[in-house]
C-alpha cells in the first residue's frame, strides 16, 4: 500500500492508501521504498521539538492522512520575528535549509491553516488567513482541504459539492445528515473547525512552559564558550519574570536549535525552588554543557523553567534563621552534586516501616528530601551492609541450628570465636510469599574482625532432611550480610 | 595483627584537625576505619555526613547502614573516577552544609589534599580520608592506622562479642608524638571511647595515667 507520494507521483494520479499492484499497473516503472512509519515519527517529533524556537506550543498533525503535518500555536509570537509574513518565511527557508521542503500557511484556526498550507496561495507567497479573510480563502479551495476521509469525500463529490464554497449556502441540518459521522469526525465538524465556529484542541509535544527565554541569532554557534556566554544571558532573562511573579524554579532545561534541524537538550533539577542566576550557570556547566550536540552550530537557545514553585512558601516550615540557611546550603550542595554526578549518585537513607534490614532503611536520591538519620532499633546492627547479602561457604557447626564456628566467605576460612544469637526476623509473608524466616548472628573471628550473618531457613520447621521430599524442601542457607565495628 | 600493642601514656587527641587520614591496611578493618573516622566529627555539629566514594568500593565493602551509625544523617556519593570523589568532597567540606568529608581519595596527590584542608577550614567541616596505605604524601594532618581488634570479654557472657574494638596509631602528626590508642564503642551512645586498660588486653597501666575519658563520637 502506497503511504507517501512524491509531487510527479501525485501528478501520475496515484493515490495514498493504493494498493501496491494497482499503483504498478498503472506506472511499471514506478520507485518505491518500504515505509517505516515508527521512523517517521520519531523525526517528526524532533521536528516539533525543534519548531519550538518559534512557538512554545508545538503539536504534530494528529489527522488520520499520515504524519506529516506540524501545528504550531503563534498567538502573540510573529511580531517578534518581524511579523506574519516575515515569520512563515523563516520558517520556510530554515526548514529549506535543514533540507525539508515544506508548506507554511497561518491562519485563525489549525483547521483553516491546514487548507491553506496545502491548497492556498498561488502565487509563491505563503498564505495568511485573518479573521475576516478566512471565510473567504477557503471558499475556492477543494473540499478534501476539510481533512475529510476518502468515502466521505466521493459522497460529497457526487452531490456536486467540489469547492468548500459550496457549502456555505448548504443548510447545516441537511448536510449532518447527509454525511454521517465517520472516523469521530464529520464534514459539518470539520467546516465549524476550519471557520472557527467549533473548538479544537491541539496536544502539544510538551506541555508549554510558562516561564521561558530564548535568543536566535543569524551565524550559528558552534564553540562552547559561545553557547556559554549566551546562556548567561537567558538565565537572567529567565530569572527576572520570576522575581517579579515571586517564583522559583525547581527544574530547568536548555534546548538548543541546531541549524541542521536538530535539537540537543539538557536539564537540571534543584531541591529547593530559586532564581539565582549564577546559581543556575553554575548548575548547568557542572551538568557538562559539553554534553549539548552542537553538530554544525547553534541558532536558537531556549532556557525554560519546567517546574515552578512559589518562593516564600517553603521557609515557614523551618525554625530559625541559622536552620534556614543551613537547609539552604545543603539543598544547594545537593543541586549541585546531583547537576554533576546524576541523580542515582546522590543519595540519602530513606526509613521504611520494616524488619527487613536491607528494606528498614532504603537508599534514595537525595534531591529535593531533607536528609535524616535513622536510629533503628536497640539490637546491634552492621555499620556497614552488603547488598545484595553474600553466600558464605563450608559453615562447620557444632549444632545445626546454631551459629557456625568455622566458614568460608570470599575465599577465605574464617575461625569464629565468639557468636551471638540468634535474633529471628521472620518474613514479611504480605510482601513476598516465597520469603523464609532469617535468624541472625553476631560472629567474631579469630582476627578480631565481626561480621553480621544470617541463616535462611529453619532446620526442623522448613526442612527435616528427610530424603523423600528431596524435591519439595530447600535447605536452609548461610549469608554474610554486613560488618559490625 | 599484633597482639601487645604499646599503647600510649599521652592524652588521646580528641579534637579532630581539618584534614586527617584514616587508613585500614586490610580488607576486614574497613569497618573499624570507618566507625573511627566517624567518630572524628566535631561533638554537638549535627549537619549531615558526605560519604564518597567509588561505586565499587560500596559493592565491595557495604555501604554505610543508618541503624549502625546511630541515625546519623548521611549522604551518600558512589561516583566512577577519582577525579569526581575529590570534586564531591570538596565541595562538600567548603559548602558549610556538612559536618564531615568522607572520602575514599587513594592515589590522590599532595596538592589535592591541600585542597581538601583549605575546603575543609573553609566550611568548618572536617576532612577524612580512607585509604589503603599510608605511602603516599598527603596533607592530612593526622594520619591514622586503624585495625579492628578482638572484643573485651564481657563477664555475663564470655560466649558473645564485646562492643566493637579498634587500635588507632598516630604515625605522622604535625608537633605530636605518635602514638597507639585502644578504643572500644560504648554500647548505650555508640561513641568511642579510650578502652580500659586494667581489661583483658596490653601492658599494664602505671599508675597516675588517668582514667579512661570519654571521646566525643
Amino acid at each position: 500500500m502506497l503511504h507517501a507520494l512524491n509531487p510527479a507521483a501525485r501528478a501520475a494520479g496515484l493515490r495514498r492508501e493504493q494498493g501496491q499492484a494497482d499503483a504498478l499497473a498503472m506506472i511499471p516503472y514506478l520507485l518505491r521504498q518500504p515505509a517505516d512509519p515508527a521512523a517517521d515519527e520519531r523525526a517528526l517529533k524532533a521536528l516539533a521539538h525543534w519548531a519550538e524556537r518559534w512557538s512554545p506550543s508545538v503539536s504534530v498533525d494528529p489527522s488520520g492522512d499520515g504524519l506529516e503535518g506540524l501545528f504550531l500555536d503563534v498567538t502573540g509570537a510573529a511580531h517578534l520575528f518581524g511579523g506574519e509574513a516575515a515569520l512563515l518565511r523563516q520558517i520556510r527557508d530554515r526548514l529549506a535549509e535543514a533540507g525539508i521542503p515544506a508548506r507554511v500557511a497561518m491562519a485563525p484556526t489549525p483547521g483553516a491553516a491546514w487548507a491553506l498550507a496545502r491548497w492556498g496561495g498561488g502565487d509563491g507567497q505563503a498564505p495568511i488567513a485573518a479573521d475576516d479573510t478566512v471565510r473567504d480563502l477557503l471558499a475556492p479551495l477543494p473540499v478534501e482541504a476539510l481533512r475529510i476521509q476518502d468515502r466521505t469525500l466521493r459522497q460529497a463529490r457526487r452531490f456536486g459539492l467540489k469547492r468548500i464554497g459550496d457549502l456555505y449556502p448548504m443548510p447545516r441540518a441537511g448536510l449532518a445528515r447527509r454525511f454521517r459521522k465517520e472516523g469521530g469526525v464529520d464534514l459539518v465538524q470539520r467546516l465549524d473547525q476550519a471557520l472557527g465556529h467549533a473548538a479544537e484542541a491541539l496536544v502539544p509535544v510538551r506541555p508549554p512552559a510558562r516561564y521561558r527565554a530564548w535568543q536566535t541569532w543569524m551565524e550559528p554557534v558552534a564553540d562552547l564558550e559561545g553557547v556559554e556566554a549566551r546562556l548567561s544571558e537567558l538565565v537572567a532573562d529567565l530569572a527576572a519574570p520570576l522575581e517579579r511573579d515571586g517564583q522559583g524554579a525547581r527544574s530547568l532545561t536548555l534546548t538548543g536549535f541546531r541549524s541542521d534541524g536538530g535539537a540537543t537538550a539538557l536539564s537540571v533539577r534543584m531541591g529547593l525552588p530559586g532564581r539565582d542566576a549564577g546559581i543556575w550557570l553554575r548548575l548547568f556547566r557542572e551538568a557538562g554543557l559539553g554534553n549539548l550536540e552542537l553538530g554544525f552550530g547553534l541558532d536558537a537557545l531556549m532556557l525554560t523553567a519546567d517546574v515552578v514553585e512559589p518562593m516564600p512558601a517553603r521557609q515557614a516550615a523551618l525554625e530559625t534563621e541559622a536552620e534556614t540557611r543551613q537547609a539552604e546550603s545543603l539543598a544547594a550542595l545537593l543541586d549541585r552534586l546531583t547537576a554533576r554526578l546524576g541523580e542515582d549518585r546522590v543519595l540519602a537513607p530513606e526509613a521504611v516501616d520494616s524488619w527487613i534490614p536491607e528494606r528498614a532503611e532504603r537508599l534514595r536520591p537525595a534531591l529535593g528530601r531533607r536528609v535524616e538519620g535513622d536510629a533503628g532499633g536497640m539490637s546491634r546492627r552492621p555499620i556497614l551492609l552488603l547488598e545484595p547479602p553474600e553466600p558464605i561457604k563450608d559453615p562447620l557447626f557444632d549444632l545445626p541450628d546454631g551459629a557456625p564456628v568455622r566458614f568460608i566467605w570470599r575465599r577465605a576460612p574464617r575461625r569464629v570465636t565468639r557468636a551471638e544469637g540468634p535474633e529471628r526476623l521472620s518474613p514479611e509473608w504480605w510482601r513476598t510469599a516465597k520469603a523464609r524466616t532469617r535468624d541472625y548472628y553476631c560472629l567474631e573471628d579469630a582476627d578480631g574482625a565481626r561480621y553480621w550473618v544470617f541463616r535462611e531457613g529453619l532446620y526442623g520447621r522448613d526442612y527435616t532432611g528427610d530424603p523423600k521430599l528431596v524435591n519439595e524442601e530447600r535447605a536452609p542457607s548461610w549469608w554474610m550480610h554486613g560488618v559490625l565495628p | 595483627m599484633n597482639p601487645s600493642p604499646i599503647l600510649s601514656q599521652d592524652p588521646f587527641p580528641e579534637v579532630a584537625a581539618p584534614l586527617e587520614e584514616a587508613c585500614a591496611p586490610s580488607p576486614r578493618d574497613v569497618g573499624a576505619a570507618v566507625l573511627f573516622a566517624v567518630s572524628r566529627r566535631r561533638a554537638g555539629d549535627d549537619r549531615p555526613l558526605l560519604m564518597t566514594a567509588p561505586r565499587a568500593l560500596f559493592v565491595e565493602y557495604g555501604r554505610p547502614y543508618g541503624p549502625g551509625l546511630a541515625g546519623l544523617p548521611f549522604i551518600l556519593a558512589p561516583v566512577s573516577t577519582l577525579a569526581e570523589a575529590l570534586w564531591t568532597m570538596e565541595q562538600g567540606l567548603r559548602s558549610g552544609a556538612v559536618s564531615m568529608g568522607l572520602g575514599a581519595v587513594e592515589g590522590a596527590t599532595l596538592a589535592q589534599t591541600r585542597r581538601l584542608d583549605f575546603a575543609a577550614k573553609q566550611g568548618e567541616a572536617v576532612g577524612l580520608i580512607l585509604s589503603r596505605g599510608l605511602e603516599g604524601l598527603s596533607a592530612a594532618r593526622r594520619r591514622w592506622r586503624i585495625s579492628t581488634q578482638p572484643s573485651a570479654v564481657d563477664p555475663e557472657d564470655e560466649r558473645a562479642p564485646g562492643p566493637g574494638r579498634l587500635l588507632a596509631e598516630l604515625t605522622r602528626g604535625r608537633g605530636e608524638r605518635p602514638g597507639a590508642w585502644m578504643l572500644e564503642q560504648d554500647d548505650e551512645t555508640h561513641r568511642l571511647r579510650l578502652a580500659d586498660r586494667l581489661a583483658d588486653l596490653g601492658p599494664p597501666s602505671i599508675a597516675g595515667t588517668g582514667a579512661p575519658s570519654g571521646l566525643a563520637a
